[in-house]
């Protein structure tokens, strides 16, 4: 099994999307993790014939039961195969799961351990964001501490300076994992990062009490249109980026079905999906702190209602 | 270049994808615009987008105005002016729908 973790946002699906289409995981078993009742990336590895979405539940604490009986059942299948067996599973946790106890309550589970082997445990890092997330998320931090290989993504949008020192940094919390640089999921070679100064963590870390980061499920019914809901996300991304980690949907517009994704105050370029009905649409995911939930729905009602 | 305001043609921003024509771009900036007159209005700012020249009109009551080119401009500009950013989440934007209007 291989285990791809990493924080919200990181590109931990880009990376495997990629991958898929690619070939590098032909055959295998993809199992989608996502912290939200709503699954979106689902929608975007369709690549892939064998695919299960555990949604609602981090499979790290509160969804792990679920991972569990789907391990099993995957395994009890694979057993009853008498040709082209079941090779591979690949587990792509949500982000704001710590890869550590998955991987342990799979080693310690009395089945699982005579059939499936953690052989690695991937970790996005996201190129544009890590450096702060190792300084005020503890969970950012026992991510890449656990992994075998770093991915930094998006090191075509970071600034040279920053990722240097981002790189020192990894290698100083993690020494012993192998760190590739990303673009879109393929593969690009890292700058030379030996003259970085690495950033100095431990002490930060402990200062940290920050209230826990939550997913919320804002539906837009339709008095809510796309330009409403731009200009509503557009001002709240500005305002509070650092506490809006991720927002992630697909959103009906008149161009067709957009796919929307946010990290923090950065936003990916809508992509048009191709049209499908899907119960999902028009329900968009908001992942972060700092607010009440209920104030979401409402501020956006306020915003298509304002003309 | 658009000879009026001297803005080079730039790609969209993201908040312009959900428009697949030019009827719909157009209806598209018109609400916008409404929306902002709406929001902005309690800050002391004015907003125009007459759907002729690109980009967004916004003015101040001290006679200052400037034409932005996207969503991302407005809110920063805003701040800059009004030293606050506009917060989607602050109580007056989050008042039950009927007391809100």
């Amino acid at each position: 099994m291989t285990v791809l973790g990493g924080f919200l946002g990181s590109g931990k699906t880009t990376w495997l999307r990629h991958q898929l289409h690619e070939g590098v995981f032909k055959g295998a078993f993809v199992i989608v993790n996502e912290a939200a009742e709503t699954p979106v990336d689902d929608a975007l590895l369709q690549g892939s014939s064998n695919l299960a979405v555990l949604a609602g539940g981090c499979a790290c604490c509160v969804g792990k039961e679920d991972l569990i009986a789907l391990l099993h059942k995957i395994c009890d299948d694979r057993s009853k195969q008498t040709e082209h067996r079941l090779e591979r599973i690949v587990l792509e946790t949500s982000g704001l799961a710590d890869p550590g106890p998955i991987v342990e309550a799979i080693r310690t589970d009395p089945i699982l351990v005579h059939h499936i082997i953690v052989s690695e445990t991937l970790v996005m890092v996201d190129a544009l964001h890590a450096l702060s997330q190792l300084r005020s998320e503890p969970l950012g931090r026992k991510q890449i501490e656990i992994a075998d290989c770093m991915m930094v993504s998006k090191i075509d949008d970071a600034n040279p300076d920053d990722l240097a020192r981002l790189l020192a940094t990894l290698h100083v919390v993690n020494p012993g994992a192998q760190i590739f640089g990303t673009v879109k999921g393929t593969e690009v070679p890292l700058p030379d990062f030996s003259q970085a100064e690495p950033e100095h963590l431990a002490e930060v870390l402990n200062e940290v009490d920050l209230p826990p980061i939550f997913p919320s499920k804002l539906a837009l019914d339709e008095t809510i249109d796309w330009t409403s809901f731009s200009v509503w996300l557009s001002a709240l991304l500005h305002s509070r980026g650092n506490d809006i980690v991720r927002v992630k949907g697909v959103v009906r517009t008149p161009a067709g079905r957009l796919l929307v994704q946010t990290v923090r105050k950065v936003v990916q370029s809508p992509e048009i999906l191709p049209e499908q009905e899907s119960r999902e649409d028009n329900t968009i995911v908001v992942i972060g702190r700092g607010y009440r939930e209920e104030d979401l729905a409402r501020s956006l009602k306020y915003f298509a209602g304002a003309s | 270049m658009c000879s009026a305001c001297g803005y080079p043609a730039a790609p969209g921003h993201w908040t312009e994808a959900g428009a697949a024509n030019m009827a719909e771009r157009l209806r598209s900036r018109f609400r916008r615009s409404d929306i902002l007159k709406h929001v902005l209005k309690p800050y002391g700012l004015n907003v125009h987008d007459g759907g002729l020249l690109p980009g967004i009109q916004i003015s101040n009551q001290f006679g200052s105005q400037t034409i932005v080119r996207d969503l991302a401009e407005v809110w920063a500009l805003v701040e800059q002016w009004t030293g606050t950013a506009v917060d989607p989440l602050n109580p007056k934007f989050t008042m039950p729908p009927a007391k809100a209007s």
